[in-house]
């Protein structure tokens, strides 16, 4: 299993205010990687650095350290960001599809990129959907509002935008967090399909998720990376006392 | 366990599964002791108690088994919790055993204990302290989760073992000139095969303590073992 995200010694600060120290890690290729911890403690911002989606805040920068996406220095002067984000899509806490159809949500993406055959299109969109398992549900009303459809159905929408694209990596931000059990149980399922296509980042609060869901799992704790290793080992034996206080429900 | 949980109700839980586990465990000693005491007295009244105590003994069985199941639906414990779960869970497993071999000896006892007496009785008692120690220790292991103890029961149990060959040899040899007393000889030697069997189950509380303690894996194997492994 190769490692399709290089982390290494990463120092992050809001203007004066430093948010990472020194995080280390490998997320390995075609796996899924959750990354835990109380709120603040830095995982959201550590999952924007991936995609720089950071650098849209001002005073918002990686201080010291550097991100290897397949070898290449996400932060090389020369890098189309635009590329960067094509390969590493990502999925939102609350699901914001477009205020456009269900057909044009998905190819969105492809539409900027500049493909304009038809064919493609449609066929992009037919795959998409299937693999983000909505098109039997919505095959036969693709061009009726995308807000129409339920929480559930917007999420895997916003998926399947995102998939369209054909990227590397896949990271979301508390995907499920707005969602019912039943609909996040779907979200679940489909993460676990998706992870054969692409390296999948999920940000959770949601612990049985992430035991569910993850081969990896990071717990970390005001800014720092305090535990990495397999989900089993996590949540059956973690190494730090902290890690063991925070999934047990025993912390502070 | 290690600080309390945020939400108390699953420190309540767990209070009152480790609890059960204790008044199951002293249950159980208590049987067992009281059933070599009824051997060694021949006090018939005293084997017929622990027959009709054991019943307590089996629905403690049947409330821990629920309320470990309970733990893990409601709570989906992990780490320690869930060590600690699936630790009592098997532990009340071993007790009922236990308590199992302790009416098994007091049937016998009680059977003795109506017939001539036997002198050969008082080679039992060896035996039981040896089990009685183990037992002792493998509960303290849980207890404390010592893994130290828990992981050194295996050697203590062989001396164990040593010592019911040895008896079993000579309550074997007794058999040849036994004078009308094989029942009661081949009823020691059934108690003497209980109490061998209490140290086995012994053993498997301090296998499972070390796996509550250090999440080590020692059954079948000699070697320290990971999570997941043997």
């Amino acid at each position: 299993m190769g490692t399709a995200i290089q982390i290494r010694n990463v120092n992050f600060a809001y203007g004066a205010k430093r948010v990472l120290h020194d995080v280390t890690l490998d997320i390995p290729d075609r796996q899924v990687t959750a990354f835990i911890g109380p709120s603040g403690c830095g995982k959201s911002t550590l999952i924007r650095c991936i995609n720089r989606i950071n650098d849209r805040i001002p005073g918002a920068r990686v201080t010291a350290g550097s991100i290897h996406i397949h070898d290449i220095d996400i932060h090389r002067p020369d890098l189309n960001l635009q590329e960067l984000r094509r390969r590493v899509g990502m999925v939102f806490q609350k699901y914001n599809p477009f205020a456009k159809s269900i057909y044009e949500n998905v190819v969105y993406g492809l539409r900027i990129a500049g493909v304009k055959n038809r064919a493609e299109l449609d066929d992009a969109a037919e795959k998409a959907l299937t693999s983000a398992a909505l098109w039997d549900e919505v095959k036969d009303r693709l061009h009726t509002s995308a807000t129409g459809l339920s929480g559930g159905q917007q999420q895997r929408l916003c998926i399947a935008r995102v998939i369209a694209t054909e990227p590397d990596i896949v990271l979301m931000d508390e995907p499920c967090a707005a969602l019912d059990p039943l609909a996040t149980l779907k979200i679940e399922e489909l993460i676990t399909e998706l992870k054969q296509k692409f390296t999948i980042v999920i940000v959770t609060h949601n612990m049985s998720q992430a035991t569910r869901c993850s081969d990896r799992t990071a717990f970390m704790y005001l800014g720092k990376l305090i535990e990495y290793g397999e989900t089993l080992q996590i949540f059956e034996n973690p190494k730090n006392p902290q890690t063991e206080a925070y999934i047990t429900g025993a912390f502070g | 366990m290690q600080n309390s949980h945020i939400f108390r109700e699953i420190d309540n839980s767990m209070v009152s599964l480790k609890d059960n586990v204790l008044l199951m465990a002293s249950l159980t000693r208590l049987n067992l002791e009281r059933a070599i005491h009824s051997l060694l007295t021949r006090d018939v009244d005293l084997a017929r108690v622990v027959i009709g105590d054991d019943t307590e003994v089996d629905e403690l069985e049947l409330k821990i088994d629920h309320l470990g199941m309970d733990i893990l639906v409601r709570f989906h414990p992990v780490a320690t919790d869930l060590r600690l779960v699936i630790t009592s869970m098997k532990m009340a497993c071993n007790l009922e055993r236990i308590s199992d071999h302790a009416v098994n000896i007091a049937k016998r006892a009680k059977k003795i204990g109506k017939s001539t007496e036997m002198v050969e009785a008082s080679v039992i008692e060896p035996l039981y302290s040896m089990a009685e120690k183990l037992l002792r220790d493998a509960l303290l292991a849980y207890t404390d989760a010592n893994s130290d103890l828990g992981e050194s029961l295996k050697s203590a149990d062989a001396g164990l073992d040593k010592a019911h060959k040895e008896v079993i040899a000579l309550l074997s040899s007794r058999l040849e000139n036994s004078d009308g007393r094989a029942e009661n000889l081949l009823h020691l030697i059934f108690i003497a095969r209980s109490l061998e069997r209490i140290g086995d189950l012994a053993v498997n509380i301090g296998e499972d303590s070390v796996f509550l303690s250090e999440a080590r894996v020692i059954r079948h194997d000699r070697k320290a073992s990971g999570p997941g492994g043997n």
